[in-house]
């Protein structure tokens, strides 16, 4: 219990040494830090109709990264959240088109399977060239994403395109407005319940299950399991499966719920905070909740600041970029410093 | 042919300084995933650089000293801090990407491109219809060269191959890992500077927000597609960027009909293939699971 109390403190304070970083690095760039921090939090949480806006942004996140924690819990270094996210989109949109004109009732859970098919498909070749062949997963899932994103440009220019559209972002025909499981602003109980729902289910099957016990296990000592008795190849195919289709849901909730179509290039940072929130969460369930709220906070902060502070949206990815730099960090130091700290207590 | 061999090396140039880089960071064992943000920071910082000093060659100093200072916050996260380099290099190249958006809008009060009185030095109109391109595409065969001899044929790339891939064996004769990475990574700064220099002032002369576009991680794909070895993987950056101008030449010949989005994925398609080989053969892999140094 003790150590995990550490790792969350260690974490919260790479996350508040990252904020405290860049509060100085915007200071020395001419804007005033303090009023930033401010209207972050604001924008993130207490302004009228923020919390809403945090959470339309945390919930997908959330479903992603669950389902990031649960291939880097297994061994996996799944990097290609983003790919399997937008696979997910395509082949969502591709089936609410094809589906057009039947009742709501039989189409959306048909597009929702297509979609989390997809995301899972996306997954399932890295993890098969893993598995099979020993091929490296950071760099086909890496691959991966780009190949997803040029897809993208290519279903929402050419099969899906919006005749109607104009402009320079290619996007698809919106979909019909029987299936939208939301309005744009994002939040509905559809989807909270979905979130919750998967929350519960990935919490069970990391916890409760032999199959989330072997599979940490496996991410930490292969062999050992392998000696066991456990199928590897098993454990860890399923992880990549499970994970890709959990991105392929979150990026059917994108197109279904808030955006209402795909456009080449959307949400271009999902699949990184995701990881990130996986990350800053230590890989557990319960804390991957808590930490999409904050993410989610950053993610509807970023469209407030230029509003309120004058600050341009990039100030919250550099926020997260100043996360990603330090949260994986075990520094000796500050391991010692934590826990001298704990006994004095 | 000419204008489609410009077009080639135009495109092909930074992306080679940019692979280099990576080359020699993969071969000290650290899997440098900020390279696209070096890259944009190199080419940010030449653009204001030529504005504010009104000089190439101090301007170039500027982009080295700033790539060289976000490699050096790179070494010491993963190597003192012990960080995972995959996603602290991920982190730098976000870092970039926000902080020169950042500083562009900070100086001149909004995001629309920022255009530099002049760029990189042409060749001038003795090479004839090669004259358009710069400096830095001419140096480009020495600087590959130089590479070579370096990482395969001196001391200090037998050294460093060692910190990478042995690093308990290199610290057992004297070498200390940790100051090769550095080294190593330092030249990948410079290196990346000169790519992002190459980028924004070699044949056009501005700066715009995201201008790498993935770039960096191209390089990075050449790195893994060329075994980090410094030719092949020249080669490699060379392919994609080939790739790349005939995927913009079949647009232009033959319209919507030949979906260019998917001959651009041919460069990526291609590092799959060649990842999924060199696991096949057992060889390559110069760093521990998960991108780790090897020494912790």
């Amino acid at each position: 219990m003790r150590d995990r109390v550490l790792a969350i403190l260690r974490c919260l304070i790479f996350v508040a040494f990252s904020l405290v970083l860049c509060a100085v690095v915007f200071q020395f760039a001419g804007y005033n830090a303090a009023q930033m921090l401010v209207a972050v939090v604001d924008g993130a949480f207490l302004r009228p109709g923020a919390m809403e806006q945090s959470l339309r942004w945390a919930l997908p996140l959330f479903i992603t990264a669950v389902g990031v924690g649960i291939s880097f819990r297994a061994g996996y270094f799944n990097i290609g959240a983003q790919g399997q996210f937008y696979v997910g989109a395509i082949a969502a949109a591709f089936a609410a088109e094809l589906l057009r004109g039947t009742p709501a009732l039989i189409a959306v859970p048909l597009i929702f399977l297509a979609g989390i098919a997809g995301g899972a498909l996306w997954a399932l070749w890295p993890g098969l060239l893993k598995l099979r062949s020993g091929t490296d997963e950071v760099i086909t899932t890496l691959m991966g994403n780009f190949l997803a994103g040029l897809l993208l440009v290519y279903v929402s220019a050419g099969p899906l395109k919006d005749p109607a559209g104009s402009g320079q972002q290619a996007s698809s025909r919106p979909v019909d407005a029987a299936y939208r499981i939301s309005d744009s602003l994002g939040l509905s109980p559809t989807i909270i319940g979905i979130a919750v729902v998967v929350g519960i289910a990935m919490w069970l099957l990391v916890n409760r299950t032999s199959f989330g016990v072997l599979a940490s296990l496996a991410g930490r000592n292969g062999t050992m399991v392998r000696w066991q008795g456990a199928k590897l190849w098993q454990l860890g195919l399923s992880s990549f499966v499970i994970s890709g289709a959990l991105a392929g849901l979150a990026g059917t909730i994108e197109l279904l719920g808030p955006n209402g179509r795909i456009t080449s290039g959307f949400l271009p940072a999902h699949g990184f905070t995701a990881i990130l929130i996986a990350l800053v969460a230590n890989l557990s369930v319960v804390g991957t909740a808590a930490v999409s709220i904050f993410f989610g906070g950053l993610a509807s902060a970023a469209l407030y600041l230029p509003i309120m502070a004058g600050l341009p949206a990039a100030a919250i990815d550099i926020i997260n970029a100043a996360i990603a730099l330090f949260i994986t960090a075990r520094s000796n130091l500050l391991d010692k410093l934590l826990r001298l700290g704990g006994r004095a207590q | 042919m000419n204008d489609i061999v410009i077009a080639i090396l135009r495109s092909g140039t930074p992306l080679v300084y940019v692979t280099l880089a990576g080359v020699i960071a993969q071969r000290a064992g650290v899997w440098n995933l900020g390279l696209e943000g070096l890259m944009i920071i190199g080419a940010c910082a030449t653009i204001l650089g030529i504005m504010l000093t009104q000089s190439f060659v101090a301007a170039i100093l500027i982009a080295s000293l700033l790539c060289i200072a976000a490699s050096v916050l790179l070494w010491f996260v993963i190597e003192k801090l012990k960080a995972n380099p995959i996603i602290a290099g991920l982190g730098l190249t976000g870092l970039g990407i926000g902080g020169t958006a950042l500083a562009v809008e900070s100086i001149f009060g909004s995001q629309a491109t920022v255009t530099a009185p002049f760029g990189v030095p042409r060749l001038g109109p003795a090479f004839g219809d090669y004259g358009v391109l710069s400096i830095f595409v001419a140096a480009m065969p020495f600087v590959v060269f130089a590479m070579w001899l370096l990482l395969r044929r001196s001391r200090f790339g037998l050294q460093l191959a060692a910190s990478g891939e042995h690093p308990f064996a290199a610290r057992g004769v004297g070498i200390e890992p940790a100051r090769m990475r550095l080294v190593a990574l330092a030249i990948g700064g410079v290196l990346c500077a000169i790519g992002g220099a190459e980028l924004a002032g070699g044949s056009l002369q501005f700066f715009a927000q995201g201008m790498t576009a993935g770039r960096g991680f191209m390089a990075f794909a050449a790195v893994i597609f060329g075994a980090s070895h410094p030719i092949g993987a020249t080669l490699a950056a060379f392919f994609f960027a080939i790739a790349g101008a005939l995927g913009i030449r079949a647009q232009l010949m033959f319209g919507d009909k030949v979906p260019h989005d998917l001959l651009q994925a041919l460069p990526y398609l291609a590092t799959i293939f060649g990842v999924w080989l060199s696991g096949k053969l057992g060889a390559a892999n110069t760093a521990g699971a998960f991108g780790e140094l090897k020494d912790q």
